[in-house]
């Protein structure tokens, strides 16, 4: 098997080279038959790619230690579900599985291409082809996942305890078809600016692509959030850590991006800034990848450092120039003859709010590359911690959420008063409202007053426009309303699958809000049958259990929570020992509720089990962060869900032979 | 063309509150990350300071109160990889570089003699470390064999 997954990588790299020249030399000569047989490579490359995968998991499952791989990320004790979520434990399997998602979307773009988009599609696939030359030479060279031990171990190392968990096993796939899937509308983008084919069709070709990125990014994110809550206890989901960031900027870009293609598809404006932002998006999953493998800023993350980092580097400035001089080179023909023309318009709305994004995300890089910076100019590092991002990027959310309140209800061009007050006289006085009913509850936060104000005025938004296409379609086609909510969202999924993942927004900060400021924290020693108390909890240590398995010992401490003198659940925070690794970890338990998440950590023991200590957390509304990014999954897939009028707009886009003018003057509010 | 002056201003505007805000928050955030060598050099004008200092755990030098959550340790510095070897072990007999104290914090799960550490805190007058937090990262044994 390993001989076999060797072959299929150094066959894939072969079709990979093969692919882009066949496709440059089809596209130029017009010969349609070795762009289709570019395309072939390319189904090809991913089949061997597929093949190396299939032996490398029938490595990790057969426990075969004669593979180094096996060796150092799995054992034979290591439960079967974990020895195939060892894919992805260690780097050479990592960049495996990144090089498996990138050939898998190529072919797909390749198939979804195969009839449409004569002119950009081979360019695009030849990027495509370059970046998965990249990657399937490091496999070949750099960093394989199919090299030998000297001696076969008779155990292997097993798989780091951290990430023996279900959210581990979720959080890198999602990431990585979030990163990996960006090259794709990053290709089309690139193979615009080579043929110059400079229109919108670049956009409408890879829309759904850069939703289904977006969808994976944030799933990405969330889960990891969710896996640092659950499993490392500290009671915290988000650190600022590098690694957390490098999954956190290009979120912030491709969010950008998203949102400045409608003016470009409604206005044909901001070409460069739409072409830089999907490079820029394709470069930070570049940068994510050279950070965390090269060393170069020290995280607390658990990744191997290893010399993958100048490898990563070089290719990132190679793209980086490379781009950069085709935007220069189309400089003259991307300039946009149209002009913002108001303040209260959507565009202008939409412009702020990709200003604001990319603010966020150009601190979050400042303050991840700080101490890099600060010890080539002063000789000295300096890190900032926690305090500098939330300072940042704490005022920017709010300028977004506002923002976001706006951006949907002004029309574009410009909106006269009348309308303003219209559309937003509702949503102001049911912000204004929260924010005194905020401030009388006892809340003196300014900070968080705000918070709560903008997050109202948003959602009443929102409901403002439910409201009112409910009401039309009420009044126009006699539906009874909740008919008329379904069709709504139904027939115009792209703008009410958005309307949903904004709430989602609004839900997850309003989590992330009370999360951040009122939570509380008590540490307490007890002995077997003592009470303590946080918040309106009580908390009884009813003793501890013990139970020993071959993979692991594990030492379960058993409380009572009691709420007014009413038992309300009975929690088991436990130590475990990796007996593999000699290494003690923690397992957190968890009472979540909607109001606030009871959060207990077996912090220590005294040796006869007697008496314990117990970190505790009293969360409030954490709850809503998790239900939030629900909803944000649940607007994503509305918004890519097959929609007859959109699969229309891409074949008319895509059969407009010159750049398209100015589309017809859509209502106010139009989607 | 005079709306597009308007629209420059209040672009530029953003951008500079933005820039602003980047600033004034590393002038108020920031902390030296220094190894133990470093503070060492260092150690006069450090002391009060808010600092991160790495470093790796003197074997035999833990004492871990798990009633009082209080931890004890003495740090000394990472051995140059380049050196030779990515995983030299620490002598218990290496001189004492600083002793850390950290109070109030549970022990981290992968804290062990010889890992290696980043220490959150600040140093006293006496040069110890009174620590916030102790953060453990990567424990070398899943550090790859060596980069070729």
């Amino acid at each position: 098997m390993p001989d076999l997954g060797r072959l299929a990588l150094a066959i894939a790299l072969m079709l990979a080279i093969y692919s882009i020249g066949a496709n440059v030399f089809g596209a130029r000569r017009a010969r349609p038959e070795f762009v289709a047989s570019a395309r072939h490579a390319i189904w090809a490359m991913c089949a061997m790619v597929t093949i190396a995968v299939v032996a490398l998991w029938t490595g990790l499952l057969s426990s075969d230690f004669s593979l180094e791989y096996v060796a150092s990320y799995s054992s034979t004790t290591l439960p079967t579900a974990y020895k195939f979520t060892a894919l992805w434990g260690g780097q050479q399997g990592s960049l495996l599985l990144w090089t498996w998602l990138l050939t898998i979307f190529t072919s797909a773009a390749a198939f979804q291409n195969r009839r449409r988009n004569p002119a950009l599609a081979p360019y695009a696939m030849a990027v495509l082809a370059g970046v998965a030359i990249f990657f399937l030479g490091m496999l070949n060279f750099v960093t394989r996942p199919f090299d030998l031990m000297a001696v076969i171990p008779a155990q292997g190392t097993d798989l780091n305890p951290l990430l023996q968990n279900y959210w581990m096993a979720i959080h890198p796939p999602s990431l990585y078809t979030g990163y990996v899937s960006a090259t794709v509308p990053f290709a089309f983008g690139a193979a615009a600016l080579i043929t110059g084919k400079l229109d919108d069709g670049w956009i409408r070709s890879t829309r759904r692509w850069a939703i289904f990125s977006w969808f994976f990014l944030t799933l990405g994110n969330l889960f990891g959030a969710r896996w640092a809550y659950e499993v490392l206890g500290w009671g915290g989901y988000w650190a600022w850590d590098p690694v957390e960031n490098a999954a956190f900027m290009p979120w912030l870009v491709m969010t950008a991006y998203l949102h400045s293609v409608m003016i470009q598809e409604r206005k044909d404006m901001l070409k460069v800034w739409n072409l830089a932002l999907v490079g820029l998006a394709f470069g930070l999953t570049l940068f994510g990848t050279f950070i965390t493998r090269s060393g170069v800023i020290s995280s607390v993350h658990s990744f191997t450092q290893s010399g993958l980092g100048p490898y990563f580097l070089s290719f990132l400035i190679t793209v980086a120039v490379a781009y950069t001089g085709l935007l220069i080179f189309r400089a003259k023909e991307l300039r946009s003859p149209a002009e913002f023309e108001s303040y209260l318009s959507r565009e202008a709305a939409f412009l702020f709010n990709n200003l604001i994004l990319i603010g966020i995300a150009f601190a979050v890089f400042w303050g991840t590359i700080f101490p890099v910076l600060s010890e080539a100019v002063r000789g000295v590092k300096i890190t900032v911690g926690p305090p500098f991002f939330n300072r940042v990027a704490g005022p920017l959310a709010l300028g977004l959420i506002f923002l976001m309140g706006v951006g949907p209800l002004i029309a574009w061009r410009r909106t006269t008063a009348s309308n303003l007050v219209k559309s937003f006289a509702a949503p102001a006085i049911v912000g204004v409202t929260t924010g005194v009913v905020a401030l009388a509850a006892g809340l003196r936060a300014w900070y968080v007053l705000t918070a709560f104000s903008l997050a109202a005025f948003v959602l009443g938004t929102i409901a403002v426009e439910f409201r009112r296409g409910v009401g039309a379609r009420r009044h126009m086609l006699a539906e009874p309303a909740p008919t008329a909510l379904v069709n709504l969202i139904a027939k115009n999924n792209r703008r009410y699958g958005g309307y949903i993942i904004h709430v989602g927004v609004i839900v997850a900060f309003v989590g992330i809000i009370g999360s951040s400021f009122f939570k509380t924290e008590v540490k307490k020693s007890v002995r077997v049958g003592q009470s303590f108390s946080i918040g309106a909890y009580q908390l009884r240590y009813l003793g501890l259990s013990e139970h020993d398995t071959s993979h692991m010992e594990t030492a379960t401490a058993r409380l009572e929570v009691s709420r007014g003198g009413r038992e309300v659940a009975e929690l088991a925070p436990a130590k475990l020992f990796y007996k593999r690794e000699q290494q003690p970890a923690t397992r957190v338990a968890i009472r979540s509720t909607p109001v606030a998440d009871l959060y207990v950590v077996l912090a220590g023991l005294d040796d006869d089990g007697n008496q314990a200590t117990f970190e505790v957390f009293l969360t409030p509304l954490v709850f809503w962060l998790w239900a939030g990014g629900l909803l944000m999954a649940i607007g994503t897939v509305v918004v890519m869900w097959p929609n007859v009028r959109e699969r229309a707009a891409i074949a008319a886009a895509v059969a407009r032979a010159a750049p398209s003018a100015l589309e017809g003057e859509p209502a106010p509010g139009g989607e | 063309m005079r709306f597009r002056l308007r629209f420059v201003i209040g672009t530029a505007l953003i951008v500079g509150a933005i820039v602003y805000l980047i600033t004034t928050a590393i002038r108020n955030t920031s902390e030296y990350y220094l190894t133990v060598d470093e503070v060492g050099a260092r150690q006069s004008e450090l002391a009060g300071e808010p600092l991160r200092v790495a470093g790796r755990v003197r074997p035999g030098s833990i004492a871990w109160d798990p009633n009082t959550l209080t931890l004890k340790f003495a740090i000394v510095p990472i051995p140059d990889p380049n050196a030779g070897g990515a995983v030299k072990p620490v002598a218990a007999t290496d001189p004492v570089a600083y002793a850390v104290t950290c109070a109030g914090e549970p022990k981290p799960d992968m804290f062990a003699d010889g890992r290696d550490v980043i220490v959150e805190g600040k140093l006293d007058s006496s040069g110890h470390i009174i620590a916030t937090q102790v953060l453990t990262s990567c424990p070398s044994k899943y550090k790859p064999a060596q980069a070729k």
